[in-house]
């Protein structure tokens, strides 16, 4: 036997086997998934209240100022 | 994104690996199959994270945590101590008995032996990095990722691994030898 066979039967004699790896497997899976973490969100209408309350700002604070008579 | 599946794919992919990084750090199968579980179980509950990394930072993450993992069971079980008191507890080899075993079966049973006890007795670093290659497949440029370290380191380690075996291969054969 050659030195890459030798390293070969020995590899194999570590391996795990599929059979294993397969039980490890669904003992993994069988744990429950972690439940998503919840990261707080805006509101969906935050834009259109935004906006609308920065026009109002914007068109007030330009529109013209009357003269005292 | 169906959970389950996407998982096996990554273990199919990197569990041979894992297994074999911890078979190499510990010198005990049964113990790198226990680590090598609580990796992917890691794995599973970070799925999330992992889906849609390019692969090799997904073979890059999988790998931080089983060096942290393996770190950690150094720390607290001496695993390694316990390989190195379990080889110095194996009976020794006797060379004079393959000359009387007829068996080519036999001998070859004994060669792989040797070259076990061989791979078992070599420096961590080597160990490690013979083990994934032979057992886990990987090539030097996947060994290098894994491991982050230099291709060349993991060429060199391969290199000083393969002629300790082979040294002790030869000596098997040929025990008149030094």
């Amino acid at each position: 036997m050659s030195l890459d066979d030798d390293i070969a039967a020995w590899a194999a004699t570590v391996r795990l086997p599929d059979a294993e790896a397969d039980a490890i497997f669904e003992r993994i899976v069988a744990t429950p998934a972690p439940a998503l973490p919840v990261t707080p969100r805006l509101d969906p209408s935050w834009w259109r209240h935004f906006t609308a309350d920065f026009t109002a700002r914007m068109v007030a604070s330009t529109r013209p100022v009357r003269q005292a008579a | 994104m169906d959970r389950e599946a996407e998982f096996r794919r990554l273990y199919e992919a990197h569990r041979a690996a894992v297994h074999a990084y911890f078979t190499g750090r510990t010198g005990d199968p049964q113990s790198a199959a226990d680590l090598m579980q609580d990796v992917f179980l890691r794995v599973w509950q970070h799925l999330e994270k992992l889906t849609g990394m390019p692969e090799d930072r997904q073979r890059a993450w999988i790998f931080t945590v089983a060096r942290n993992l393996s770190v950690d069971a150094h720390r607290h079980q001496h695993t390694r101590a316990d390989a190195e008191q379990a080889v110095a507890h194996e009976p020794a080899l006797a060379p004079q008995s393959a000359s009387t075993a007829a068996s080519t079966a036999v001998i070859a049973a004994e060669r792989v032996a040797v070259a076990g006890e061989a791979i078992r007795r070599l420096p961590e670093s080597q160990r490690v990095t013979l083990t994934m290659a032979a057992v886990g497949g990987m090539t030097s440029a996947e060994l290098a990722a894994a491991l982050g370290v230099p291709a060349g380191t993991v060429r060199y380690r391969l290199s000083l691994a393969r002629r300790a075996v082979a040294e002790a291969l030869d000596r098997y054969d040929d025990p008149t030898e030094k």
